[in-house]
C-alpha cells in the first residue's frame, strides 16, 4: 500500500490508465446521461444493450474478421431502431398510464434479465473477445505505458461525446431535446410533439450502446453477466457529474476511472467494483445535484 | 385482536402444510417446498416496500445473502441454533436496509433503486475479499443429520422446511397487519402521492425507513437457513440476480396492493420454476420468469389479484354468483395449463429435437398462447373470449388425445384429467347464461367509460 503511493512510476502509470479508462467509461455513460439525466427514464437495462453491442461486434469479428469499431458504427442505425421500439413500448405501457415509477423500473429490470439469460443460452458463460491488429500493440513514452486497446476506445468515446454535445447544443432537434427535459407542456404549446422528440432522444441513447459495446469488447473479454458491474458505475458517473450534463459526465467518468485505477494498483483489482458504489453514496449524501448539476 | 386470530390461522395453516408434507413422505417435496416457501417470504418482504410504498428494491439478493453469510460467520465462530441465527440475520439486514434507506430515500425514488442494485455488487465484493467466510471459493457448511423438536425426531431438511413455513406465516401476518393499520395507510399515501402526503403531515421519511428496515430484516431472515439447506455457499450464487428478479416478479404477477398477491404469485411462479428446472434447465426457467415479469407489467399491471377484482366488480357487482365462480375457476385453470404447456413444449424442444417432437412442441406453444390469451380475455370480460376459450379448450382436448396415443405409458392421468376439465369448460363457456354474463355488463362498462 505504502510502496504504491511512494513509487512515482507506478503513480503516473495508474493515473494515465485511469484517464484512459475514464474516457471509455464516458462512452458507456453518455447514453444514460441522455435517457436518465435529460429524459428522466431510469433505463437500468442500458448496460444490457451495451453487452448486446459487444456480442454483435464479437460475432461479426469472429465470422468475417471485420474491425469491431467498424461493426459498432454500422450497427448504430439498428440500435437506434431498437431504442425507438423500446421507448414506444415504454411510453404506451407505462408513461401514458403514469406508472413509470414502479412498473417502468420493473420493465427495464426484466429486459436486463432477459437479455442476460438469452445471451447465456445462446453463447454460454465463456468469455468472448475480438481480434484486431492494434489490440495487442502498446507504445511506451519513457516509463509510461500506452496500450492501444485502451487508447482506441478512449478516442472513440471522446469523439462520440463531442459529437453528441455539439448536436444537443447547436441543432434544432438537439435544443428541442433539451427543452423536453425542462417543460413538456410548453413544448406541446409550440406545436412540437414531445413524445416524438423523447423517442428520438431515447433511440440516440441506445444507439450509443453499439459503439460503447464495441469499445468494451476491445478493452476486455466479455461474458453475459458482466453488464451488472456497469450498472453501479454508469449511474455513479451520471450522478457524480450532474444529471443531464455531458461535460459533467466526462469529468465524472475520468474521476471514477482514476479512483478505480488507483484502487486496483494499490488494493488489488478485486476491490475495484466497490469504488463506484462508494462514490455514488458519497455523492448522494454530500452533493446530490452532482458536480455540474442543474 | 383480528390480527392475533389471523396470525393463529396462518400458523395453523403452516403446520397443516407441514403435516401434509410429512404424510406424503417424499424427500424431494421438502427440498422443492423449501425453495417455494422461501420465495413466499422474499416476495412478501419485497412487497412491504415495493407494493405498499411504491419503492423498487433491486437488492433482494444483497439482503438475502447478508442473512446467509451471517449464518456462515457464526457457523465458523460459534454454532448457534437456527432461531437465534434468524434474529441475528434480521438485525444485520435490517440495519443495512436502514442505512441505505437513510442515505438515499430523501432523494427521488429512482436513486434508492439504483443504490440497492449497486449495493449488491459492493457487498459481493466485500464477501469475495473476506477469506474468513470463504471468499470467492465459497464456504462449506455441514448440515447436522437429525434433530429433536418437541420430542419428535425430524430429519434436518424437514426441520428447515418447518422453520421456513413458520417464517412465511409470520411475514404474511405482518404484511396483513400493516395493510390494515395506520402504518399501512401512511405507506399507501406515499405510493399514491408522496408530495401531497408530506404536505398533509405524513412523516414520509420515517415511514419509508420503517418499511426498508422491516423488508430488509425479513429478507435477511429468509436467507439465514440457506447455508444449511444447500451445504455450500459461494458469493456468485448467493448474490445472484435470480433472487432479485423472482422477488420482483412474484408480487408483480400476483398483485402488489394486498397481502395475498405476493402469496399467489410466489406459489404459482415458485412451483412453475421448480417444474421448469426439473424438466428443462435452470437458464430456461429464468428466461420464463423474465418474460412473465415483462408480460405482466405491460398487459396486466395490477397482477392476477387486480384482474380478479376487476372481473368481480364488472361481472358480479352485488353478489358473486355461480357463473362468475365457474368462469374464474376455468380461466385460472386455463392460465396455469397454458404456462405448463409452455414449459413442457420447451422441454421437448431442448431434450428431443426430432421432427415429431418439434411438431408437438410447436403445436403445444400455439395452444399455450391460445389458452393464455383466452384466460386473459375471460378475466377482462372481452366479448369474444367465451368463443376463443371454447376453441382453445377444444384444441387442448385434441392435443391431449394425441399425447395419450403417442405415448400411452406416461402422464395418462394428467392428460385424462386435463381432457375431462376441458370438456366441462367447453360446455360451460357455451351455456347461454354464461355468455349472457358478458353482454349486459359490457354495455354497463361502456356507459361508464
Amino acid at each position: 500500500m505504502l510502496a504504491c503511493v511512494t513509487s512515482a512510476d507506478l503513480m503516473t502509470n495508474a493515473l494515465i490508465a485511469g484517464l484512459l479508462l475514464g474516457g471509455f467509461y464516458a462512452a458507456v455513460t453518455v447514453g444514460i446521461s441522455v435517457s436518465f439525466g435529460i429524459l428522466d427514464i431510469v433505463n437500468i437495462a442500458h448496460p444490457a444493450f451495451i453487452i448486446v453491442g459487444s456480442y454483435i461486434a464479437y460475432i461479426v469479428n469472429a465470422q468475417l474478421g471485420v474491425d469491431p469499431v467498424l461493426v459498432g458504427i454500422v450497427a448504430l442505425p439498428a440500435f437506434y431502431a431498437l431504442g425507438a421500439l423500446t421507448y414506444q413500448v415504454y411510453y404506451v405501457s407505462f408513461e401514458k398510464r403514469g406508472q413509470e415509477a414502479l412498473r417502468g423500473l420493473a420493465f427495464f429490470f426484466g429486459i436486463l434479465f432477459i437479455a442476460e439469460v438469452v445471451l447465456i443460452l445462446v453463447f454460454g458463460v465463456d468469455y468472448r473477445y475480438v481480434s484486431a491488429a492494434y489490440i495487442d500493440r502498446s507504445y511506451s513514452l519513457g516509463f509510461v505505458q500506452l496500450p492501444m486497446r485502451m487508447v482506441v476506445p478512449c478516442v472513440i468515446s471522446l469523439a462520440m461525446l463531442g459529437a453528441l454535445q455539439l448536436f444537443l447544443g447547436n441543432t434544432f432537434l438537439g435544443r428541442a431535446i433539451m427543452a423536453v427535459a425542462q417543460d413538456q407542456g410548453a413544448l406541446r404549446l409550440m406545436a412540437a410533439d414531445p413524445i416524438k422528440i423523447k423517442r428520438i432522444a431515447f433511440a440516440l441513447s441506445i444507439a450509443t450502446c453499439a459503439l460503447a459495446g464495441a469499445c468494451l469488447i476491445i478493452i476486455q473479454p466479455v461474458e453475459p453477466s458482466i453488464g451488472r458491474d456497469y450498472i453501479g458505475r454508469v449511474f455513479a458517473i451520471c450522478v457524480l457529474g450532474g444529471l443531464g450534463s455531458l461535460p459533467g459526465t466526462l469529468i465524472g467518468a475520468m474521476l471514477l476511472g482514476i479512483v478505480e485505477s488507483f484502487t486496483s494498483t494499490c488494493a488489488g483489482p478485486s476491490w475495484a467494483p466497490a469504488v463506484a458504489f462508494g462514490l455514488l453514496l458519497l455523492t448522494l449524501a454530500v452533493r446530490p445535484a452532482g458536480l455540474l448539476g442543474r | 385482536m383480528r390480527n392475533t386470530i389471523f396470525f393463529g390461522v396462518s400458523i395453523v395453516a403452516a403446520l397443516l402444510v407441514f403435516a401434509l408434507a410429512r404424510a406424503l413422505n417424499n424427500d424431494y417435496l421438502f427440498f422443492a417446498g423449501y425453495t417455494v416457501v422461501q420465495f413466499v417470504v422474499l416476495a412478501t418482504a419485497w412487497n412491504i416496500l415495493g407494493g405498499y410504498c411504491g419503492y423498487v428494491n433491486f437488492g433482494t439478493a444483497a439482503f438475502f445473502a447478508l442473512g446467509a453469510y451471517s449464518t456462515v460467520f457464526f457457523h465458523k465462530t460459534y454454532p448457534l441454533p437456527i432461531p437465534v441465527l434468524l434474529v441475528i440475520a434480521a438485525t444485520v439486514s435490517g440495519l443495512v436496509g436502514l442505512g441505505t434507506g437513510y442515505l438515499t430515500l430523501r432523494l427521488r425514488g429512482a436513486f434508492f433503486s439504483i443504490a440497492t442494485l449497486a449495493m449488491a455488487v459492493v457487498l459481493q465484493t466485500f464477501v469475495v475479499n473476506w477469506n474468513y467466510v470463504g471468499g470467492s471459493r465459497g464456504a462449506y457448511v455441514i448440515r447436522p443429520s437429525d434433530l429433536e423438536v418437541f420430542g419428535v425426531k425430524l430429519p434436518y431438511i424437514q426441520y428447515l422446511f418447518l422453520i421456513m413455513l413458520v417464517l412465511a406465516a409470520v411475514s404474511i401476518a405482518i404484511a396483513r397487519a400493516i395493510e390494515r393499520s395506520k402504518l399501512g395507510y401512511g405507506f399507501a399515501t406515499i405510493r399514491d402521492d408522496e408530495l401531497a402526503a408530506e404536505a398533509s403531515g405524513v412523516p414520509t421519511l420515517k415511514l419509508k425507513l420503517i418499511a426498508t428496515t422491516l423488508s430488509g430484516a425479513l429478507m435477511g431472515m429468509a436467507g439465514a437457513p440457506l447455508p444449511y439447506y444447500i451445504g455450500y455457499l459461494e458469493p456468485a450464487s448467493a448474490f445472484g440476480l435470480p433472487y432479485a428478479v423472482n422477488s420482483i416478479a412474484m408480487p408483480m404477477i400476483g398483485g402488489t396492493t394486498i397481502w395475498f398477491g405476493p402469496l399467489i404469485g410466489s406459489l404459482l411462479l415458485g412451483t412453475l420454476t421448480q417444474i421448469a428446472t426439473v424438466t428443462i434447465s435452470s437458464a430456461v426457467n429464468l428466461l420464463l420468469v423474465g418474460l412473465l415479469l415483462v408480460g405482466f407489467v405491460i398487459v396486466a399491471p395490477s397482477g392476477l389479484v387486480g384482474l380478479l377484482q376487476q372481473f368481480l366488480r364488472a361481472a358480479a357487482p352485488t353478489r358473486v354468483d355461480a357463473r362468475a365462480v365457474g368462469l374464474i375457476m376455468f380461466a385460472s385453470y386455463g392460465f396455469i395449463a397454458g404456462l405448463l404447456e409452455v414449459v413442457f413444449s420447451l422441454a421437448i424442444i431442448t431434450t428431443s429435437p426430432d421432427s415429431i417432437g418439434m411438431a408437438v412442441a410447436v403445436v403445444g406453444l400455439v395452444l399455450a398462447a391460445l389458452l393464455l390469451v383466452s384466460a386473459y380475455g375471460l378475466m377482462t370480460l372481452q366479448s369474444r373470449s367465451p368463443l376463443l376459450a371454447t376453441f382453445a379448450f377444444a384444441l387442448s382436448i385434441a392435443i391431449g388425445a394425441v399425447h395419450i396415443w403417442l405415448d400411452p405409458n406416461s402422464s395418462v392421468t394428467y392428460r385424462g384429467l386435463g381432457i375431462a376439465i376441458a370438456v366441462a369448460a367447453c360446455g360451460w363457456f357455451q351455456l347461454r347464461n354464461v355468455r349472457q354474463l358478458y353482454q349486459p355488463r359490457l354495455t354497463d362498462r361502456q356507459a361508464v367509460a
